[in-house]
């Protein structure tokens, strides 16, 4: 017997990644030491000082480097937001929210509200290099609600946000953790994330282990 | 591909930094090259053509670097990498929308050519189509160029160095399709713009299947 579900599909579907072994080696130095990692649905915090590897290990569960050895799996689309906002200059904030959209198939209609709810509904029809560095990480991160995927990484995402800001990502952390998304946040600050994590990684000279 | 080739051109649209700098350099080119070599030598199809050629391939390098500059400013690149299937369009949009802009480019360079260089046009419908492939032919091996050059601090020097060599024979054929094309040469024109049309096939062929690994 068939059953009908109007679930999202974000809940109906298992959705993690994780690192077996992996180690990475960029300029001949070895970045991230063989990390054994599994990241499930929550939010999972990866901490560690400047130059630890934090970045290294997102980019690797991203699929963004290649691994020395070792291998990579991710089960669902991931959406990975780096150091910098990563959108084109010359497209307008809701422009280049657009284009991610529509390349992974996905409904362009809740752009403008999620553009509006992190505070850059004015600026939206800006060319992104007119915009503050703040407003730009605003615009890069409501892509976490106009681009529905299951497995979240965020690098360092309350740089150059305000408190209004990280209000609303803190907001929106919960939210996804909630819905059953996978959230991997890098951060060395931020201990009030302490009590939404569900897994904790310390990583040092780029060896990952279980805070 | 055809989604990134809009990004790309909605971008050039408000930065036309990359088009700019192409249209300026060739229609400089053209007209240096008839106070240089004098009316009559420049007035000749095999000079004519070989310098509307060489500027166009320069053109070519220089629209695809600004583009590839505009992707690393915020690490756009990184964005469209980290999308699925975004390695694999990456290559065919970047070709897609610089073949429009250099289609632009070589409208610009060929009208200051044909008015500045008083050029006649033997069988214009065969010059349409050598030029045509050629400009096809051209973005390809450039993309592929720029992309391995692109972690590199000194691919504004790299890139020419890289692509020059391999861009020849397509400048050898397209230079000849040209002027056959100005001089009535029907059967010449169309074996080299035949030749071109292989040129873009092979190279289209190689970029997309190193530019995903070589993003990496």
């Amino acid at each position: 017997m068939h059953m009908r579900t109007t679930r999202p599909i974000i809940r109906t579907v298992l959705s993690g990644a994780s690192l077996h072994d992996a180690t990475v080696v960029l300029d001949d130095r070895v970045i991230l030491r063989s990390v054994n990692l599994i990241v499930g649905p929550g939010l999972t915090l990866v901490r560690g000082p400047n130059g630890s590897g934090k970045t290294t290990l997102l980019r690797a569960l991203a699929g963004l480097l290649p691994l020395a050895r070792g291998d990579r799996k991710a089960s669902g689309d991931v959406l990975y937001i780096g150091h910098r906002p990563m959108l084109l200059r010359g497209l307008t904030a809701r422009e280049n929210l657009e284009f991610f959209v529509r390349f992974r198939g996905g409904d362009t209609r809740g752009i403008d509200g999620a553009l509006r709810a992190w505070g850059v509904g004015e600026e939206m029809d800006r060319p992104v290099e007119r915009l503050s560095a703040g407003e730009r990480r605003r615009a890069a991160l409501a892509r976490v609600e106009t681009e529905r995927v299951p497995l979240l990484l965020l690098d360092e995402p309350f740089a150059d946000l305000d408190e209004a800001g990280a209000t609303r990502l803190r907001q929106t952390i919960a939210r996804a953790r909630e819905d059953g998304r996978v959230v991997v946040i890098a951060t060395h600050a931020h201990p009030e994330l302490d009590d939404l994590a569900k897994t904790r990684i310390a990583i040092d000279d780029g060896a990952a282990t279980a805070a | 591909m055809a989604l990134v080739a809009v990004r790309e051109l909605r971008a050039e649209r408000r930065q036309p930094d990359g088009v700019v700098a192409a249209v300026t350099f060739i229609a400089v080119l053209v007209l240096l090259e008839s106070l240089v070599v004098g009316p009559q030598i420049a007035r000749d199809p095999d000079v004519a053509s070989a310098l509307f050629w060489l500027a166009l391939a320069f053109a070519t390098i220089l629209a695809t670097m600004r583009s590839f500059d505009r992707e690393l400013e915020d690490d756009a690149l990184e964005g469209l990498v980290a999308l699925p299937g975004g390695r694999d369009a990456l290559f065919g949009g970047k070709v897609l929308s610089l073949t429009i802009v250099l289609l632009l480019v070589a409208v610009v360079g060929g009208v200051l050519s044909l008015v500045l260089l008083d050029l006649r046009i033997a069988l214009p419908l065969h010059l349409l189509v050598v030029v045509l492939l050629g400009v096809l032919a051209l973005p390809p091996i450039v993309v592929v160029d720029v992309v391995l050059a692109l972690r590199l601090r000194a691919r504004a020097a790299l890139v020419p160095i890289l692509a020059l060599p391999v861009l020849v024979p397509q400048l050898v054929a397209a230079t000849r399709g040209t002027s056959a094309a100005l001089s009535g040469d029907a059967v010449g024109a169309l074996s080299w713009a035949g030749l071109l049309f292989a040129f873009a096939v092979v190279y289209t062929v190689i970029g997309l299947t190193i530019v995903p690994a070589a993003i990496e």
